[in-house]
């Protein structure tokens, strides 16, 4: 009984910190939104408090850590690729619009 | 520790669980193909239209962006502390959890209805150019999304109110649950790109 109840506070103090860091990385991008020079410094750490957020909300929030791994695979690779292609398309955005152009 | 957090599964055991019913992953990964695809428009636009995307955010009011995600984060972390206290066999703490969730998504659509009324007292509207044309899709979109999750959760706090879920059964809870992170993820996401990167 006393491991079940100190489990439990585990998860809730888990929960917990997982949402300090979430409002944390989300005042920071704040941040750099109002004081940041546009570069791709900025769009790296950008990308990268992006792929964090999702990875904690799909890991803890959804619980799917340890879920099936086809579940858990397509909601990580979505936060993996979408910052990807954040970063691509600051980087070569002329070579994106040659493959677009109808 | 770890062999007992994450045991390990022997050879030939079913796969690991599923949070929630399988229709509602079904759905949810419907909904972030739906967003993927509006994702994709954002930056097929931006690429095209490089100084229209790199001025547009400066125009956008981003204290209400990042209060709104603040909100949603925290709203998220009620439903999660919901759950929890459900498996504690504590449904007055759940349906007070919750209720915080609702207080959340309520509070969100009424920011972004100011924030919306505050834009068009700016000029800024779905004309006004390409980047506030793809804001206001995706936005509005994501909107929706917010209001009938809400209700979802209203709905969900009434069975958990009346005991029809419980510490051992409450799939309806978990699904309502998983399906209010993916709007959280979907708003996660068009933060930095509508209102933070240029």
């Amino acid at each position: 009984m006393k491991i079940s109840i100190n489990k439990k506070m585990t998860h809730i103090q888990l929960i917990n910190t997982f949402w300090v860091i979430l409002i944390s990385l989300t005042l920071f991008s704040a941040y750099m939104a109002e004081q940041a020079k546009p570069g791709l410094t900025s769009i790296l750490i950008m990308s990268l408090v992006l792929a964090i957020k999702g990875r904690i909300i799909v890991d803890h929030f959804m619980e799917l850590k340890d879920a099936h791994v086809v579940l858990r695979t397509l909601m990580r690779v979505y936060f993996y690729v979408i910052p990807t292609l954040i970063i691509l398309v600051y980087l070569f955005p002329e070579q994106i619009v040659k493959w677009t152009v109808l | 520790m770890n062999a007992i957090t994450h045991p390990a599964r022997p050879f030939g055991a079913k796969p690991r669980k599923i949070p929630g019913s399988l229709a509602i992953w079904a759905a949810i990964l419907a909904e972030m193909s739906e967003f993927a695809v509006m994702f994709i428009v954002y930056f097929l636009a931006k690429v095209h239209n490089p100084e229209i995307f790199a001025e547009g955010p400066l125009k956008l009011n981003t204290t209400a962006g990042t209060v709104n995600t603040l909100i949603m984060l925290t709203s998220s972390f009620f439903v999660v502390r919901g759950v929890i206290a459900l498996r504690n066999n504590n449904s007055v703490a759940c349906s007070r959890w919750l209720w915080g969730a609702v207080i959340c998504g309520g509070s969100y659509l009424v920011i972004k209805y100011f924030e919306y009324r505050w834009n068009t007292a700016q000029g800024l509207e779905t004309e006004t150019n390409i980047f506030y044309g793809v804001y206001y899709y995706i936005t509005f979109n994501h909107f929706l999304h917010v209001g009938w999750g809400s209700a979802a959760i209203v709905w969900v706090i009434y069975r958990v109110n009346t005991g029809i879920y419980t510490k051992n059964e409450h799939e309806g809870l978990l699904n309502i649950a998983v399906y209010w992170h993916m709007i959280d993820l979907a708003w996660i996401t068009i933060f930095p790109l509508l209102y933070v990167i240029r």
